[in-house]
């Protein structure tokens, strides 16, 4: 169980070094694969609440690190109407936002089905990307919202959930190799129905 | 809830607070940590990047023919740059002329980078570029190319090897802003959200009466103490006059989808 969950934030780590080099779809509104998000979401339904908080903190605190814009400077008489900054770690409480969305099906991933964890992946990206789209807007005022973000948020939601059944097949790959059982239900089940 | 889930959740919420608090500094710190220890997998990353580009383009030309192609290339942005800032010099110099106020000449220094990465973040418009603090380079520094502004250095990475440059297209890099044979002056930013084709910029906060009409030019006007003055920013698509004060909408005079080569500017006074 340790060694999972250790494994869990390493992968975490590896994801945010991948996103790195994941461009943007210039033809699809600029969408893109957000795999730092999918990794955190696949490994929260597999995990305890106390590892999906660690990995939020961890996951929240190093995409902000990545992605937080700095202040706006030049001469203030000038710019009197300032573009207001999100705030440095205000993902940290949407992965957990998302970790506990993820927790809610976690008895039928147990049972073995971890098609449903996929969809609700895709699911909770869309939730995530909405979530952060309103925070810009309330931060910002003026809620503007056009076709082209809707569809950004779309496809980035979908061309993620396309990959979970990866790093599903990934997770349970690491839990044999740890000798974890991140469904047990779904093994005693088989157990049963093999005798 | 078991106790073990509480004490998590508890030290969650108080590790969530703690980086709510972060000042500006702090989170430049946290930044400049990040990057210096992502940094060997970015340098190693586009390396091979641009490795594997100038493979698919010795298809079409030689590699020396190739890196000779690129420094003219580089070397005719600065030129054309350094020729518009002359002639605007030229028109200040007259102006100066008759004015007898002028305080001193303006210095003019460029370094030439190119963009290695598009739209590395979700809501933001920015680009990483090929040189950082090591040639120079610090934040809120003026980038352009050839074609006019194309944003200002937004962060430097800890090994000083690369930028993030913060696009004109961005709401949040807004410019003062004067529209040409006109009086009228204001300030452009980029719009929020996603675009379909072309970005368009908003020119705010000009007066209700504004006297312009599609087709003119915007240039920065030097105020504000990032942007160096007169330097192109693009041109007004459509004018929308409102009770208080008017909006223009302006086309960009940079193509954003096909940046390659981008000049900083180290240093200039305005």
């Amino acid at each position: 169980m340790i060694r999972y969950s250790i494994i869990t934030i390493l992968l975490l780590l590896a994801a945010f070094i991948v996103q790195q080099f994941i461009p943007a779809f210039t033809g699809m509104n600029h969408s893109r694969i957000l795999l730092v998000q999918l990794v955190f979401l696949c490994c929260a339904v597999t995990v305890g609440q106390p590892t999906m908080l660690l990995l939020a903190f961890l996951g929240g605190f190093f995409w902000d690190a990545q992605c937080a814009l700095g202040p706006h400077g030049g001469d203030p008489e000038v710019y009197t109407q300032q573009v207001e900054n999100l705030r440095f770690g205000y993902s940290i409480l949407l992965f957990g936002g998302m970790g506990f969305l993820m927790q809610g099906i976690q008895p039928l991933f147990k049972q073995g089905k971890w098609q449903f964890s996929a969809v609700l992946s895709g699911i909770a990206v869309l939730l995530y990307l909405s979530a952060e789209y309103a925070i810009i807007n309330f931060v910002r005022g003026d809620f503007i919202l056009n076709k082209p973000t809707v569809m950004q948020m779309v496809y980035s939601a979908l061309l993620t959930m396309f990959f979970s059944p990866l790093i599903f097949w990934l997770l349970f790959r690491i839990a044999k190799a740890c000798d974890h059982s991140i469904n047990p239900e779904a093994g005693r089940r088989r157990r049963r129905t093999t005798h | 809830m078991k106790p073990l889930n509480l004490i998590a959740l508890l030290l969650f919420l108080a590790g969530a607070v703690w980086a709510l608090t972060r000042s500006d500094r702090s989170v430049r710190e946290i930044q400049n940590a990040y990057y210096s220890a992502m940094s060997p997998f970015l340098k190693s990353g586009s390396k091979l990047e641009m490795q594997a580009r100038a493979f698919l383009e010795e298809t079409r030309h030689s590699k020396e023919l190739e890196a000779e192609l690129q420094a003219t290339r580089e070397q005719l942005g600065r030129l054309q740059l350094i020729e518009s800032r002359f002639r605007a010099l030229e028109y200040e110099n007259v102006q100066l002329r008759h004015a007898l106020d002028f305080k001193k000449a303006t210095h003019f220094d460029v370094v030439a980078a190119r963009v290695i990465r598009r739209q590395p973040t979700t809501w933001w418009r920015t680009v990483e570029i090929d040189a950082g603090s090591k040639r120079g380079i610090g934040t809120q520094l003026a980038v352009l190319s050839n074609e006019g502004l194309v944003g200002k250095i937004d962060r430097i990475d800890g090994a000083g090897e690369r930028s993030s440059v913060l696009l004109l297209t961005d709401e949040k890099c807004q410019v003062a802003a004067r529209v040409e044979g006109s009086p009228e002056v204001g300030i452009l930013s980029g719009q929020r959200g996603g675009f379909d084709g072309d970005p368009m910029l908003r020119l705010r906060f000009l007066s209700a009466n504004a006297a312009v009409r599609p087709g003119q030019r915007v240039f920065t006007t030097g105020r504000g103490g990032i942007f160096q003055p007169n330097v192109l920013l693009g041109t007004i698509e459509s004018v929308e006059k409102g009770a208080l004060d008017s909006e223009a909408l302006v086309r960009p005079s940079v193509n954003f989808a096909d940046l390659g080569a981008v000049f900083v500017v180290l240093s200039a006074d305005s």
